[in-house]
């Protein structure tokens, strides 16, 4: 269990599973009906999908069975190319905004000053609220007519911009919109991280006269690396799912310009009913999700 | 504990700057919706933007007339209520187990269902739950939600148990005492902060979810979270209204979000940090 990089510790428990090895199976029932309802809500349809997405299926007519078909259409569609590519793009540029900017934010909060608590109660403001509020609150400051967005620009003595509704902006502008929201997570954990940091290191730095920025290369970032790896994890799940705030403002437009795949899989499943290909979208997603998510782990176990 | 590599500030001044200007960032949108809320009609829209007005709760008011926000509150309330309950009836007596038995693949299992997109489910559920007739019913919503707020409630309670000290549920049991009892009569009353860290949290992810909602809530069992979604649908000409509906939304999770910031981040960060 000590090899287990995504899931709990054992290390701490281990002395306690060998003493209660003795009387176990004694309160397993207790687990009983969780299994029973994720097997019901999350193992069994994940299965159905699996299923569903070996079959020509449209709703209302009868399911056939066609082997792969669906999965072949899928490396000749287009609109499924540019999702992955949608995809990823919105993935690694969030990414890369919100791991870089949540280390600043952290290495400041980091700094005991007066003000903490207040500073926290803002942070954690974006991703505590409901991303239907995110939605509403950017389309309505990001209006390309009326929105203070534009008012800014025009201050600033730029020309304004479609935001949202230019095809080759819209997918940095949701970037943006999810590093405002999640940018403060990352941060807070990486203050987690900080503050477990043993301090000798540091003091051994500035002894052989380091300065400020050698002792965060070398010294810092190198300790904090399995803390952001642990944020780079739990965004990239959230990222490569990413729906809530496209569908909210864009709903993939314009054209298929921020159509990621989890927004493909959902419009091919619930607005064209093409259940049989749509399944097979969310699986090769879910895959991809599995893939990257298993790698990073792997990483953060190599450290 | 470290104090980390940079507490060797020699001025805060400039520490303080940068400290405002993150938060300005952070606070501008969400006081810039807030202000907006307040707002009459015809100032929302204004062009250039209008900084200084005169507050007025018209567009509340108009957001009351206009639609029926009660009862989307009510389904809202009842939704993560709902779910929050029945995914402490699961997940907590679970976690217990994992804890006392010190097996992690379940734990791990419920995990794995929360990292999954949630289109992966949606379907199946959709037929299912169509076949059984209760798409647009309240029950569908709150045993899907739940898909959630279990693991969430499990994963936060585990600390928690695993925190007890051992010599009491030993000598519980050395005196006869079944694990149901242990459970419920000893280990529960101990965990009782947790409980409360994992309701809080479960209500707010509940409340806050979008996907299963959209798909599976009918007329009567609409939430905040759709009915505002279809709001914007709908034109969103009136921007007062949508946002003083965003900003009454918005308010029960950060209200709750609030009790709990010390254990925020652990619970939202839990089962992916290595130990």
């Amino acid at each position: 269990m000590g090899t287990m990089a995504f899931g709990r510790s054992g290390a701490s428990t281990a002395g306690w599973t060998r003493r209660r090895a003795r009387f176990a199976g004694t309160a397993h029932w207790l687990l009983v009906p969780a299994l029973a309802f994720t097997l019901a809500l999350v193992v069994f349809p994940f299965g159905y999908t699996f299923w569903l997405s070996l079959n020509d299926y449209q709703f209302g007519h009868a399911a056939r069975f066609n082997f792969g078909e669906n999965y072949a259409a899928l490396l000749h569609d287009a609109v499924f190319w540019q999702g992955l590519g949608t995809t990823f793009f919105l993935y690694f540029l969030s990414l890369a905004l919100q791991l870089v900017l949540g280390t600043y934010v952290g290495l400041l909060l980091n700094r005991r000053l007066h003000g903490q608590t207040v500073a926290r109660t803002i942070l954690m403001s974006p991703f505590m609220m409901p991303s239907v509020v995110i939605g509403m609150m950017w389309l309505v400051i990001l209006d390309p007519s009326l929105g203070a967005a534009n008012y800014i620009l025009s201050l600033l003595g730029l020309p304004p911009s479609q935001w949202l509704a230019s095809p080759g902006l819209v997918v940095p502008v949701i970037a943006l919109i999810d590093t405002w929201q999640w940018t403060p997570f990352v941060a807070l954990i990486v203050v987690g991280g900080l503050q477990a940091l043993p301090i000798e290191p540091f003091e051994a730095a500035f002894i052989d006269g380091a300065t400020r920025w050698q002792a965060f290369r070398y010294v810092t970032l190198p300790m904090l690396r399995p803390t952001l790896l642990t944020a780079a994890i739990l965004r990239s799940v959230d990222l490569l799912r990413f729906f809530d705030i496209i569908y909210i403002t864009t709903q993939g437009g314009p054209g298929n310009a921020s159509t990621t795949l989890n927004i493909y899989a959902y419009r091919r499943g619930f607005e064209f009913f093409d259940i049989g290909y749509a399944s097979a979208i969310m699986i090769a997603l879910m895959a991809l999700v599995a893939i990257v998510v298993l790698a990073l782990m792997r990483l953060r176990r190599s450290l | 504990m470290s104090l980390g590599p940079f507490t060797r500030e020699r001025s805060p001044l400039g520490v303080y700057l940068q400290y405002a200007v993150v938060c300005l960032f952070i606070l501008a949108p969400i006081l810039w919706m807030v202000e907006a809320s307040f707002k009459a009609p015809t100032a929302v829209t204004a062009y250039p933007p209008h900084l200084l007005f005169s507050p007025t709760l018209e567009n509340y008011a108009t957001l009351f007339e206009t639609t029926p926000f009660g009862q989307y509150a009510l389904n809202s309330l009842i939704v993560a209520g709902g779910s929050t309950v029945l995914g402490l009836l699961l997940g907590v007596p679970a976690a217990f187990a994992v804890s006392y038995q010190a097996i992690t693949w379940p734990a791990t299992l419920t995990l794995a269902a929360r990292m999954a997109p949630g289109t992966l489910f949606l379907l199946p559920w959709y037929i299912f739950f169509t076949a059984l007739g209760l798409v647009g019913s309240h029950t569908v919503l709150v045993i899907t939600h739940t898909v959630i707020t279990m693991p969430l409630i499990l994963w936060v309670m585990l600390p928690y148990f695993d925190g007890l000290p051992r010599d009491i549920l030993e000598a519980a049991r050395i005196d006869g005492c079944s694990p149901f009892h242990m459970f419920w009569r000893i280990a529960l009353p101990l965990v009782k902060p947790g409980i409360v860290v994992a309701t809080i949290l479960a209500f707010v992810f509940s409340w806050n979810y979008f996907l299963f909602a959209l798909v599976l809530s009918g007329f009567d069992s609409k939430t905040l979270i759709v009915a505002a979604f279809n709001f914007v649908g709908e034109g969103a000409t009136n921007w007062g209204a949508l946002m003083a509906a965003a900003v009454l939304i918005a308010l029960p999770p950060l209200a709750l979000s609030l009790l709990v910031q010390r254990w925020l981040v652990s619970g939202l960060t839990a089962g992916a940090v290595k130990g």
